[in-house]
């Protein structure tokens, strides 16, 4: 139709045209597609989340485990395989080895070659934030709640808070074992979970051997499922029928089998539960049953007398899967203080979840249509930005490493604790000490992967690699204990490394035996004895 | 806008479906169909489902359950199929608690014999060794025999051994103590724990400083084994009639662990009957190896071991023989350690002799150990000397510490068990019955042959002092440190 309109003989453009004009927001549209937009609450979440990303970014790298699973990584890098019996400590030659952390170590190996121990930080920064991204966004998608999102979030901080602050493969657990709970409590099916199941548990078989809790959560829901239904209806066979029930059980199966994709196929089930078992482990502190007089004992009490409370008031029925896997890992942790870290989480889902159901119970609440714009998601986008720049990865990748050495010594010096041997190690690197050396469990790790090259440590943390009788020996010698140094003599031990915060005694038995043994190095961290005619 | 009471009103099984809270569900199960927005009581959140949505909600139908077991069968059934046996091992041990040690192959019936290298009659003649021989032959009161007494005299001896003198305890009598529960009853009576110990898995020994008690650990197995007894001599426990000394041995190699206190007998045991393999896994799951026995017995101050150190000697001597047979009981690397090893403890009993020919305990420290010498117990001198001859009767000459050194020692041994009397020797029985292994084997033989020999031309007269002393020998009350 318009080929049969002659055009104009000229344009005419209005005065109008010309004239300075505010913008009619009226007729601005948001260009952001709907899902992409956020509320001020998500953005107020993400700000959150971004704060604790930078925080851990900053947190000094641990002294212990992190080195050992770095120096594994390093191994498995050179040698082209994971190990089959323990390479790193000539005291455990022999001791099978069913590595259930190989794929963490490897990766930390990478990215800590490529990126120094500001990419540890990233890596731990990161693993942690999206734990709580899991636990948080179920949360509020859930309940819609921030107060309710936030006190999940104080709960999962103080409960699990003392697991967090050491670097290791468990956090790579713990960021799966959120994402199960994102799926294991969700009452309805999606589509991905068929998906994000197998593939998580495929790969939490390989980054660390608590794959077992995730197992175990999702067969609690499954089985408290089909009780559920079967205690309501009557009837079992409606159980069988429940799509949830179903899904569940389906589910659980799927993760069992994804578990089998790793390099020891089906040993690893026999492992995880020989290493639970193993009785070394009861000398360490974390392995020891949860008690008062810990800090997370308490933070772990408090909790539980806050769910109580909660469900007390909550109108919202408690399921069986919910009580089977908060009980259950609470059992656990009671057993062992270290299982708080997947209890916390799953506890403070239930707190959120529950509060805010009182919350609307007693207070009512109207609905109203949440204000998503894309302006929100563009502010979330900048947070995000600002908080990763601000971090130290995130000054090195845009700003590279400093060449100045004296400054990347600081740097590196800042980024590690401050109980980390790194005068005792210089002093080590200096004067290379020549057979088996006595090393305190805790400086193993550090030892060998900053340590001369081929340094015979005595223990490192991973403790339940520790033939019984070397680690029985290590107890006695490292208090000083009956004789502690005709065992010495036993290693043919000719270098102790101790650390001064917890041997006191040890260093000061040796300083007494000057005839035997020659202080070569102290600090205010550690220090190094060497025997006078070595064995 | 609504209340949440109106909200609840407006249908409460809806929000199951969706938002995941299942109080509100009546009756289970229940097919989404409508397309329609729903919420949910709880959250009081509006949620529109979408067809993924409600498609994700459906039940899994049978088949996809169908398909679901049978993966997981077979991905399990698969798994185990293709997994090592070390895995299912440990899964079988954890999750069902089966034994799941594998048995090492013991590949003879009677254990190999590392046979002595020299025969010098002009280091020790017939007639010093009959002399030598004649007071180191078990004539034990047979009420409260000592374990350890026992095992000395049998290693010595052997399992075949016969006297003339009725008084000296056969091979036979000595075996049939130590591996029978009833004999051992006799000696002790029932109020001593037993010295053969029923496990569910096997038989163990009781090995501690107690009454009845086997002083070290493995010294029951490498004593009889030593003595050549066979792969299915019977082991009568106290509650098993079935057993031999194949249970035993299958009991050893499970429970060894390499830092427990003393792997000298171990050592010497195991490789005697399992070589030529050189490798084997433990009853603890750990990959176990000569290579590794030995970095154990050359771990420590050398005269920090049993006998001031001179048992990892003959055991690492023991060692390297079986490596000369079998090539492959020790890696090249080790080997030379090893040997480096055996090197220097040559080079230290060349210098730590004294003039007299004995060694003494503190031998490792070599010259100064003569220089500035220790006051050493009569038993320290006497285990020194007779140990350093017996494996230096097994060593290649390279290893071997200047003639004179050897000639010395051999006189000093043979003066010193003459000299001393049939008590002195019964006090000190296990450190003299060396000396008489020494003896016979640097004449390229083992007292028992010796001995047979001997008595076809000297047989025994009832009149014999020895016979008489050994009647009225008292209890033999060593300290028992070997």
């Amino acid at each position: 139709m318009s080929t049969l309109t002659p055009p104009p003989r000229e344009a005419v453009v209005p005065e109008s045209f010309f004239e300075r004009r505010d913008a009619d927001v009226s007729v601005l549209q948001d260009r952001i597609p709907p899902e992409y937009q956020l509320t001020r609450r998500a953005v107020m979440l993400i700000a959150l989340l971004g704060l604790l990303f930078t925080i851990c970014s900053y947190q000094p790298l641990w002294h212990s485990d992190l080195w050992g699973h770095l120096s594994y990584g390093r191994w498995i890098w050179a040698a082209k395989a994971v190990p089959q019996v323990e390479p790193l400590m000539p005291l455990a030659q022999g001791v099978r080895f069913v590595d259930t952390a190989w794929l963490s170590q490897l990766i930390g190996w990478g990215i800590v070659s490529k990126c120094g121990v500001a990419g540890a930080q990233f890596m731990y920064a990161g693993l942690i934030t999206f734990a709580f991204t899991c636990v948080l966004g179920v949360v509020y998608r859930r309940t819609g709640s921030l107060i309710a999102t936030l006190a999940a979030f104080v709960t999962f901080l103080w409960g699990a808070y003392q697991q967090l602050l050491v670097v290791r493969p468990q956090l790579a657990g713990l960021a799966c074992f959120c994402l199960v709970i994102v799926v294991a409590t969700a009452s309805v099916g999606r589509r991905w979970h068929w998906w994000a199941i197998p593939v998580t548990f495929a790969l939490w078989a390989n980054l660390h051997g608590s794959f077992l809790v995730g197992l175990g959560l999702l067969g609690a829901m499954a089985i408290g499922r089909v009780f559920d239904v079967t205690w309501r209806t009557g009837r079992l066979g409606a159980a069988l029928r429940d799509s949830e029930a179903r899904r569940l059980v389906l589910l659980t199966q799927l993760a069992a089998i994804a578990v089998l994709l790793n390099p020891y196929g089906i040993g690893l089930y026999g492992e995880v539960f020989a290493v639970t078992g193993n009785p070394n482990l009861e000398d360490l502190f974390e392995w020891e049953p949860l008690s008062l007089r810990m800090g997370q004992g308490q933070a772990a009490a408090t909790i539980t007398i806050g769910l109580f409370l909660l469900y007390r008031m909550s109108p919202r029925r408690v399921t069986c899967g919910e009580v089977l896997a908060i009980i259950g890992l609470g059992l656990a942790t009671l057993w062992t203080s270290r299982m708080i870290n997947w209890w916390a989480p799953l506890a403070a889902y239930y707190v959120g979840v529950h509060l805010a159901a009182i919350r609307w119970k007693n207070f009512g609440r109207p609905i109203e249509e949440r204000s998503r714009s894309g302006l929100n998601t563009v502010v979330a986008v900048g947070l995000s930005w600002i908080f990763f720049a601000f971090t130290p990865f995130g000054v090195t990748l845009l700003h590279g490493q400093p060449q100045d050495a004296k400054l990347l010594a600081k740097r590196y010096e800042k980024s590690v604790s401050p109980l980390t041997p790194l005068g005792t190690t210089a002093h080590l690197l200096a004067e290379p000490p020549v057979g088996q050396i006595f090393n305190t469990y805790e400086w193993g790790d550090y030892l060998t992967w900053a340590g001369p090259p081929g340094m015979q440590v005595f223990v490192n943390s991973h403790a339940h690699l520790v033939p019984q009788e070397v680690w029985r020996d290590y107890m006695s010698i490292s208090a000083a204990g009956g004789n502690w140094e005709q065992k010495l003599d036993q290693y043919s031990v000719n270098t102790v490394v101790v650390d001064v915060a917890q041997r006191a005694a040890l260093i000061k038995a040796l300083k007494l035996k000057k005839d035997v043994w020659e202080l070569s190095y102290e600090d205010g961290v550690g220090a190094v004895f060497r025997r006078l005619k070595p064995l | 806008m609504k209340t949440a009471s109106e909200l609840s009103s407006a249908g409460s099984s809806r929000c199951s479906r969706v938002c995941g809270h299942v109080s509100f569900v009546p009756v289970l199960p229940i097919t989404v169909r409508r397309e329609e927005p729903r919420v949910c009581a709880l959250s009081l959140t509006e949620v529109r489902p979408t067809s993924r949505s409600i498609m994700a909600a459906c039940r899994p139908s049978w088949l996809a359950i169908l398909f679901v077991q049978f993966i997981t069968v077979g991905a399990f059934a698969v798994a185990w199929a293709v997994g090592q046996p070390e895995a299912k091992a440990l899964v079988a041990k954890q999750l069902w608690q089966q034994d799941a040690y594998p048995h090492v192959v013991v590949p003879r019936e009677r254990p190999l014999v590392i046979a002595p290298l020299y025969d010098r009659p002009d280091l020790i003649s017939d007639a010093d060794l009959a002399a030598v021989l004649q007071k180191v032959q078990p004539r034990f009161p047979r009420e409260s025999l000592k374990p350890n007494h026992v095992e000395h005299a049998l290693r010595t001896w052997g399992v075949g051994a016969q006297f003339q003198d009725p008084a000296v305890l056969s091979g036979k009598e000595l075996t049939e103590f130590l591996t029978d529960h009833g004999k051992f009853i006799n000696s002790w009576g029932k109020t001593i724990a037993p010295l053969l110990q029923d496990l569910p898995t096997g038989v163990a020994i009781r090995f501690d400083r107690t009454d009845g008690g086997s002083i070290h650990h493995d010294h029951w197995l490498a004593s009889l084994t030593e003595a050549g007894v066979r792969l299915k001599t019977p082991v009568y426990s106290p509650g098993r009639r079935n057993a031999t000394i194949h249970t035993v041995l299958d009991q050893a190699l499970r429970d060894f662990r390499l830092d427990e206190k003393e792997t000298e007998w171990t050592a010497l045991a195991f490789g005697l009957w399992i070589a030529p393999q050189h490798q084997w896994t433990g009853g603890d799951g750990r990959q176990y190896s000569f290579d590794l026995l030995s970095q154990r017995l050359r771990r420590g101050q050398k005269e920090l071991g049993v006998c001031s150190g001179t048992h990892r000697v003959y055991s690492l001597m023991a060692l390297i023989r079986l490596d000369d047979e079998f090539k492959e009981t020790l890696s090249d690397a080790e080997r030379k350690n090893v040997w480096a090893y055996l090197e220097s403890v040559r080079d230290r009993i060349t210098e730590s002799q004294f003039p007299d020919g004995h060694w003494p305990s503190n031998w490792p420290e070599g010259k100064s150990a003569v220089e500035k010498p220790i006051v050493d117990e009569f038993k320290a001198v006497v285990i020194a000397t007779g140990h350093h001859l017996e494996w230096l009767s097994i060593a290649p000459k390279e290893l071997h510490p200047p003639e004179e050194t050897i000639r010395r020692a051999m006189q000093w041994i043979i003066k010193t068990t003459k000299d001393n009397s049939q008590q002195t020797i019964l006090d000190n029985y296990t450190f003299f019955s060396h000396i008489g292994k020494a003896g016979a084997m640097w004449r390229r033989t083992s007292p028992e042959a010796f001995w047979e020999e001997w008595e076809k031309t000297h047989p025994f007269v009832t009149s014999q002092a020895p016979a008489s002393e050994a009647t009225e020998a008292a209890k033999p009350k060593s300290t028992e440190d070997h």
